[in-house]
């Protein structure tokens, strides 16, 4: 590699990691409040009022940018059923790593039987300092090659720590395997979404949207 | 155990009166009988004495589920409900479905399905969590509508369950009731007085397990086989209903169930109007802004009042418009409404009247131009949902419509209770008008309420001829195809003789959707022709109001419709998405894949069936359907030939249309020697008797039936 390659390889490695930087700050929190450039906005599929009512919602993952739109959820499962297919090689909902079912009818004053059709997907959020990892005795959650924190099978004892410590709950204990079934981003609940609701942007197209926002 | 794939492999036992609660296997049942619907058929073939009172104790309720529920194959999130019916003729055995999210969570509960028999001494919710099963009690949820008895026990059990719930009318014996699970789901036919006759209020589940799947990749090269170039939108809708720059066709007349395109907007979508756009055939993530019922319901107007599309477990076409429609506050209604059949476009027939002699419609706008029948289609909707009220496909609005436009309701209800109606709200449009004349009917207050009972119970209560009823009245008051006490669910009209057949099948309205799917497509006829001739031959498809004589390939159509219905709530999937007949994509010439269901089964199960066997299974249930009917023919009415009794068409299907004569173009006036023509050949592809309609000892044989044919002969039935 030549030493100008390499020198663009490690811009555009910094520059990924100031706009990932910049999104952790915000990462997990409703977008309220900000104003999103066009092409940031066309590259979230979404509108700056949705950003404004606080329907859109931004995880910084190791792998790209994960957005939320619950505007556009249609709460048909497909995504607990394409995670579950593809991780467990069954389908289920309990067990899937994203979980949509439990927001549909009650969630805290959402929810159809609370006469709303406020309802969204819950995901991983790929925590910086994760509690389910630190909650582990085993040390079985780990960040693998991608930064992504994934369970290593062999060292979980399916204790459930992970599942209390995760203030959403988010893994959880397949009580067939005894394993904990954790997110590892592998995308298949965004490939899957009929409705688009689910995206994961990955870092090099949101820090070129971001570029763009500088040089103009 | 080896491991099982598709099914969970029992059945949850559950006795009201002892409280006893148990299990059994059901591998033996697997081969023959699918799941849901055929398991529900075996065991009543089995077990129940078709004498049974439906609303006696041991009456059973069977809710099943079958392979390919929950399995993650698009449009499985049903479940069939099997039970007596307490209005149909015969009193014979029907099934109620639902879609929602339960049936799926009954699967991950491990379960194929729950079969409820006795009377609980007090009001009682049934709770499933996994192998936990008990009765909880439900005194203080008896008496509340459905959206609240199933947000109760939600909040009591956790929002992980899985809930429903029957209403007020359930409660309180009416026969049109329903059982209601998230928003709109409901399954009718009467289930929910079967629930209140056994103090049964609901039902909660809640699943940690998962269905197991034999070939996983498959399956999910299988997923994207149907959403990348089957499936269309609702009612398989294969062609967009307005033009699309991707499609070479949109609908013929500018409107089908593909009705979502750009510019059409969910206008009330949390943080502003999503518009619908273009969606290709082969983008998977766009499906869901196909269907847009609430534009095929109601026009673009529906645009102003739209949030989302809603719908079923697995399904991506989302055919239940979600709504706020504002102007329902200002009568203090519920605004966030959803639906996507009967309950939400019939609304409009309660603002129906007669003034001097002269028909007048009160409907009028309250905020937009053409929003009057959304807005008390939407009052009605959540009024029946809640009250748990059923209107057997639009019967009890067709009924109500008749006793008020043709000014006769007052010769049967007395002067204090017509006075007591508030009908200074119809006159006004006020929404509270739907919602009160629903809540009598749910508490079955004064004569009007009689309407519920059916259509067969109530003209004979109130001294009408009820032959009479169904033979001349026509059009919008009357849409019997048979004297069962049902209407027709997309018959002639859409497929001729082939619709009349399957229209007379069950103890219920049909709800086969095969060749309705195809026929109100707004695909060009060319097309449709094309795709059914390439699965059924030459001849078996006629252009709609221009039917030929009948003919073999048009039986074809009709035994493969029978069948497929049957196959499909077994299974359980969709009956408004499969099967798949044709498809959007023009690489395919628009033609589907009917072997599709075959080929999730394989996959899903790891049993080899071809789609000929698997629906030759949903033909042994239907054999089981007929001699069930017949014993029940037997038992109430002294005579099991079906063919007079059960599949006579009323005569107004023949002598519509004085001015035409059957064949003609423009004209679905049927010909009665033709139709009689049809039944026999029909009968004779089923291997059914062609004087009674009931299958012959040797199809009994044949498809492993022979105990039915004994109880038969012990019902005093002769066999051929």
């Amino acid at each position: 590699m030549s030493e100008q390659m390499l020198e663009e390889k490690k811009d555009g490695f910094l520059e990924r990691q100031m706009t990932r930087r910049q999104f952790l700050k915000i990462s997990g929190k409703s977008l309220a409040g900000l104003t999103i450039s066009a092409t940031m906005l066309n590259l979230f599929g979404c509108t700056q009022q949705e950003v404004d009512e606080g329907v859109v919602t931004t995880w910084a993952t190791p792998t790209g940018l994960l957005v939320v739109n619950g505007a556009r959820c249609v709460g048909c499962q497909r995504c607990e059923i394409n995670c579950t297919l593809t991780n467990d090689g069954k389908c289920g909902a309990y067990i899937s790593r994203i979980k949509m079912a439990r927001n549909l009818h009650i969630h805290g004053k959402d929810g159809m039987y609370n006469q709303n059709f406020t309802y969204f997907p819950d995901t991983c959020r790929q925590c910086k300092t994760p509690a389910c990892g630190e909650a582990c005795p085993q040390h079985a959650i780990y960040a693998d090659d991608r930064g992504v924190r994934v369970v290593d099978r062999d060292k979980c004892i399916g204790c459930g720590a992970c599942h209390d410590a995760c203030p959403w709950h988010m893994p959880t204990i397949d009580p067939e395997t005894q394993k904990s079934s954790k997110c590892i981003q592998c995308g298949a609940c965004v490939a899957g979404c009929p409705a688009g609701a689910l995206q994961i942007i990955d870092w090099d197209e949101v820090t070129s949207a971001a570029q763009e926002i500088v040089e103009a | 155990m080896a491991e099982s794939f598709g099914w969970m492999g029992k059945i949850l036992r559950v006795n009201l009166t002892t409280g006893e609660i148990s299990s059994s296997d059901d591998t033996e049942w697997q081969k023959d009988y699918i799941g849901g619907m055929g398991f529900g058929y075996k065991l009543f073939a089995d077990e129940v004495p078709m004498t049974t009172a439906p609303r006696a104790p041991e009456s059973p309720i069977f809710f099943g589920v079958g392979p390919l529920t929950g399995s993650g194959v698009p449009c499985s999130g049903r479940m069939n409900i099997t039970f007596l019916s307490c209005w149909s003729k015969g009193h014979s055995i029907l099934d109620a479905h639902m879609g929602g999210h339960i049936g799926p969570e009954l699967k991950y509960a491990g379960w194929d399905g729950i079969f409820v028999t006795g009377k609980a001494s007090s009001p009682v919710y049934l709770k499933v969590s996994d192998d936990t099963v008990t009765l909880e009690p439900a005194d203080h949820i008896w008496g509340k509508g459905t959206f609240e008895a199933n947000k109760i026990m939600t909040e009591e059990c956790g929002r992980e369950f899985q809930t429903a719930a029957i209403g007020p009318a359930g409660e309180n014996g009416v026969n049109y009731s329903t059982l209601n699970t998230s928003f709109g789901n409901s399954a009718g036919a009467g289930i929910g007085a079967l629930m209140g006759s056994k103090n049964l209020k609901g039902i909660a589940i809640f699943g940690t397990g998962a269905v197991h799947i034999a070939d996983v990749a498959k399956l999910q090269e299988l997923n994207n086989y149907m959403l990348g170039e089957l499936i269309g939108a609702n009612n398989n809708h294969n062609v967009p209903a307005v033009p699309q720059s991707w499609a070479e066709y949109s609908a013929v007349n500018g409107k089908n169930r593909w009705s979502g395109g750009p510019g059409r907007c969910y206008e009330k979508a949390e943080g502003g109007p999503i518009d619908t756009e273009e969606q290709p055939y082969d983008d998977i993530n766009k499906i869901a802004y196909r269907c847009f019922k609430g534009v095929f319901d109601f026009g673009e107007v529906a645009t102003h009042y739209a949030i989302k599309s809603g719908g079923c477990q697995s399904c991506p076409i989302r055919c239940y418009t979600e709504y706020d429609m504002d102007p329902l506050a200002d009568y203090d209604l519920p605004t966030y409404v959803s639906n996507t059949c009967m309950p939400i476009i019939y609304g409009q027939y309660f603002y129906l009247g007669n003034e001097n002699g002269e028909k007048v419609d009160y409907l009028k706008d309250f905020k937009y131009e053409g929003d009057g029948k959304m807005i008390v289609c939407g009052a009605c909707s959540h009024a029946v949902d809640d009250m748990g009220l059923w209107d057997n496909y639009g019967n009890l609005n067709r009924d109500w419509r008749w006793l008020c436009e043709s000014g006769r309701i007052h010769e049967f209800i007395s002067d204090a209770e017509y006075d007591s109606i508030p009908w200074q709200w119809q006159r006004d449009c006020d929404p509270r008008f739907v919602v009160e004349i629903i809540r009598r009917m749910a508490y079955k207050e004064g004569k009007i309420s009689d309407i519920c009972m059916g259509t067969l119970e109530w003209t004979k209560k109130w001294g009408l001829d009820t032959k009479e009823f169904m033979d001349q009245l026509t059009g919008v008051w009357n849409q019997a195809v048979t004297y069962n006490g049902y209407p027709k669910h997309h018959s002639s009209e859409d497929s001729a003789q082939i619709g009349l057949l399957f229209n007379s099948m069950y103890n219920r309205d049909c709800m086969t959707h095969v060749c309705t799917n195809v026929a109100q497509s707004g695909a060009p006829y060319e097309m449709q022709k094309n795709t059914m001739e390439h699965f059924f031959g030459p001849g078996c498809w006629d252009p709609q109001k221009h039917y030929t004589p009948i003919n073999e390939n048009k039986v074809k159509v009709s035994v493969f419709s029978f069948e497929d219905k049957n196959l499909h709530d077994s299974l359980t999937v969709c009956d408004w998405i499969w099967p798949m007949t044709q498809s959007p994509a023009k690489k395919r010439d628009y033609i589907g894949d009917l072997d599709l269901e075959a080929k999730f089964f394989s996959a899903v199960t790891g049993v080899e069936k071809t789609q000929e066997e698997l629906n030759r299974d949903g033909l042994r249930i239907g054999h089981v359907l007929r001699c069930l009917t017949a014993i029940s023919f037997q038992n109430e009415l002294g005579t099991a030939n079906l063919r007079t009794e059960h599949d006579a068409i009323p005569a107004w299907v023949f002598d519509k249309e004085p001015d035409f004569k059957p064949f003609e173009e423009g004209t679905i006036k049927m010909d009665r020697d033709d139709m009689e023509k049809a039944k026999d050949m029909y009968y004779t592809a089923l291997g059914w008797d062609v004087e009674t309609g009931i299958p012959t000892k040797a199809t009994l044989h044949e498809f492993g039936l022979d105990d039915l044919a004994d109880k038969m002969t012990q019902a005093g039935i002769t066999l051929k």
